[in-house]
């Protein structure tokens, strides 16, 4: 069990390392601590949303609301800070906040049983539209003697963000592995029927997976604030599309019953670095898009391809 | 079918909802459709547009697409106004994409004055273009730029967005005036910045980095060519403590942009002026709405502002327009 699961994450990782080293070769920049940084703290916002998004994908759900709940977390977030609340408060405010509308995706599509494909599509515009209502359209900007949330995603050494990454990555992976709700969210989206039949409290289990799924988004939300100073309500635009890429790559099925949060992580960091590699080697935007777009396809065929001689 | 009735009346008291205005039908209607309604940009083209709303007696409705790259949200708003209203003023997103639809509102006899960005091959049906001389724009912040460095060295610039004629144009206007300094060498135009203020940050973090060796930086001189890509930049050089230790010329204005200034960490930013641009916008409408003859290019003038004119009561007075 243990080996076939490494195995997995093997196919994601040698990708990422083959198109780390492809760019390093063409410029050796990219393996300086400086780029090395860069890239792990531009991966912190996707990822951390990601870590949720594998849950709710391996729960046989999805939530195509994320990017939107990120901006409106943003929103909320930025403006508490305004009004001079302390960080901690501020930070358990954002990720409750973000844990409501996961709550409201969760129950939404459990108790009246709708495809969460089709509830999230439509909470996606809610959330995004609530945020312009909030703000009147324009950012909130953070006041410029704030400077608590500085370190979350710059200054010197690693950013805070980058540890609270990686220590999610490993709390999520301990969770799954190991806890009874885990095995759970596992074997909800393998197969529903037999769960239930099994004891196992399916809309319990989902509706905590999609509540986990908000608080990390708004998480990642507070992040993205600490990024860029504001809380923006057209932030985020398109960003699920890049968490369910990440989720994919790192191996997940979007049927359910499959996945892993490491694979996640790395999944997320490939593009990253295929994006800061073609930044560094002044290759032109569009073919940024093209070999992002090529390389989740490749990926996902060599995957197929692994999974099936299995 | 019981629920397809609620979802019927559901759908009914929305709609009323949003139609309860019951203004006098011999009012002159005239739709402003910006690029997008967030940047603060945008809150000052409305600005002026009510203001000549206001002055003149006519109904200006300001609606703009939910992101500054939907062109076909745009499209349909196009159409969708034109159907509602005597004029269209349009902020293109894309030269050519908002084309043919600019062109259908024209061929039915309601004026269309393009603002802000151009139209490609439009002069032949649209009233006028009312807008920054953008080309012009981009050379003021070049020749800001040269100054700055006294006239040697390297620089780089950092575009917008692909299919956005304004900032096409002042990305061109820099590189052509630039160009005329044999002292100075452009190391990279290639990257564009992206639609929002943190995929911009993104991108001028990893350009930065490559722009940089031991600390140092490796250019003299940055140029961003509109508010998101100024403000990714300046984000970027302040998370890697070079702000300050680059000269750096923006576009457009925000309250962080005026702190920067003051703090020496830019040089300057070319302001245009979106409440001119919002207000002869419609003017020009209700003129050739009333038959009147119309210039059919109308600058709105662009203004660079640096750390010592930043007092001036008329620079101070332009700045307040762009701020919140």
């Amino acid at each position: 069990m243990r080996l076939k699961s490494l195995l997995a994450l093997l196919g994601p990782f040698i990708a990422l390392l083959v198109v780390y080293a492809l760019f390093g070769v063409r410029n050796p920049a990219m393996f300086t601590e400086d780029v090395l940084l860069n890239i792990l703290t531009q991966t912190v916002i996707v990822g951390t949303a990601a870590i949720g998004m594998t849950l709710i994908i391996i729960s046989g759900g999805i939530d195509l609301s994320v990017g939107s709940m990120i901006a409106l977390c943003g929103v909320v977030g930025a403006t508490l800070v305004t009004k001079e609340i302390s960080p901690p408060v501020v930070f358990l405010a954002t990720v409750g906040f973000g844990g409501l509308c996961g709550l409201l995706n969760g129950g939404l599509s459990t108790k009246l049983k709708l495809m969460p494909f089709i509830v999230t599509l439509g909470t996606m515009q809610v959330f995004r539209g609530a945020g312009k209502v909030a703000t009147n359209g324009t950012p909130v900007n953070l006041p410029f003697d704030v400077t608590a949330y500085k370190p979350w995603m710059g200054g010197a050494g690693i950013p805070w963000g980058v540890w609270l990454m990686v220590v999610l990555a490993i709390l999520f992976t301990l969770i799954l592995r190991y806890t009874r709700f885990g095995r759970h969210v596992f074997a909800v989206g393998s197969n529903e029927q037999t769960a239930t039949l099994c004891g196992v409290n399916v809309t319990r289990t989902k509706l905590l997976v999609y509540v986990i799924g908000g608080a990390l988004a708004g998480l990642a939300a507070v992040m993205n604030m600490a990024k860029s100073s504001q809380g923006d309500p057209t932030t985020a635009m398109g960003w699920e599309l890049d968490i369910i890429a990440a989720v994919v790559i790192g191996g997940a099925s979007l049927s359910g019953g499959v996945g892993t949060v490491l694979g996640t992580i790395i999944g997320a960091l490939l593009m990253t670095t295929i994006r800061t590699g073609c930044v560094l080697n002044g290759i032109p935007t569009p073919w940024t898009e093209i070999i992002t777009g090529t390389i989740i396809v490749v990926a996902v065929i060599i995957d197929r391809l692994r999974n099936r001689k299995a | 079918m019981k629920s397809s009735f609620f979802l019927a009346l559901a759908a009914g008291a929305l709609l009323s909802g949003c139609n309860k205005s019951g203004e006098s039908s011999d009012q002159l209607r005239i739709a402003v459709i910006p690029k997008g309604t967030t940047h603060i940009y945008w809150k000052s083209v409305e600005a002026g547009a009510m203001k000549a709303a206001d002055e003149l007696g006519v109904k200006v409705t300001f609606i703009g697409p939910q992101r500054e790259d939907d062109r076909s949200q745009q499209i349909d708003l196009v159409k969708n106004q034109s159907l509602q209203n005597d004029a269209v003023v349009l902020a293109p997103l894309d030269a050519v994409a908002l084309r043919d639809a600019a062109k259908e509102v024209a061929d039915k006899g309601k004026p269309v004055v393009i603002i802000d960005s151009s139209l490609a091959d439009g002069s032949a049906f649209i009233a006028s273009y009312v807008a920054t001389d953008n080309v012009e724009c981009g050379r003021i912040g070049a020749r800001a730029i040269a100054a700055s460095i006294g006239e040697k060295g390297k620089v780089a610039m950092l575009r917008y967005m692909q299919g956005s004629a304004s900032t096409e144009q002042r990305e061109q206007g820099f590189l052509e005036e630039i160009a005329k300094y044999p002292g100075i060498e452009v190391v990279s135009s290639e990257q564009f910045a992206g639609a929002t203020a943190s995929d911009a940050q993104n991108t001028a973090t990893n350009l930065v980095t490559r722009l940089t060796e031991g600390g140092e930086m490796t250019v003299q001189g940055i140029f961003c060519s509109n508010q998101t890509s100024t403000y990714g930049m300046l984000q970027a050089l302040r998370g890697k403590n070079l702000a300050g230790k680059v000269k750096f010329v923006g576009v457009d204005c925000d309250a962080t942009f005026i702190d920067a200034l003051k703090k020496g960490e830019m040089q300057g930013t070319v302001l245009q002026d979106p409440v001119n641009m919002g207000y002869l916008g419609v003017k020009t409408a209700v003129s050739k709405l009333k038959g009147e003859t119309v210039e059919a290019v109308i600058d709105t003038g662009a203004t660079l502002v640096t750390p010592d004119n930043l007092a001036d009561p008329k620079i101070d007075a332009l700045v307040k327009t762009q701020l919140q």
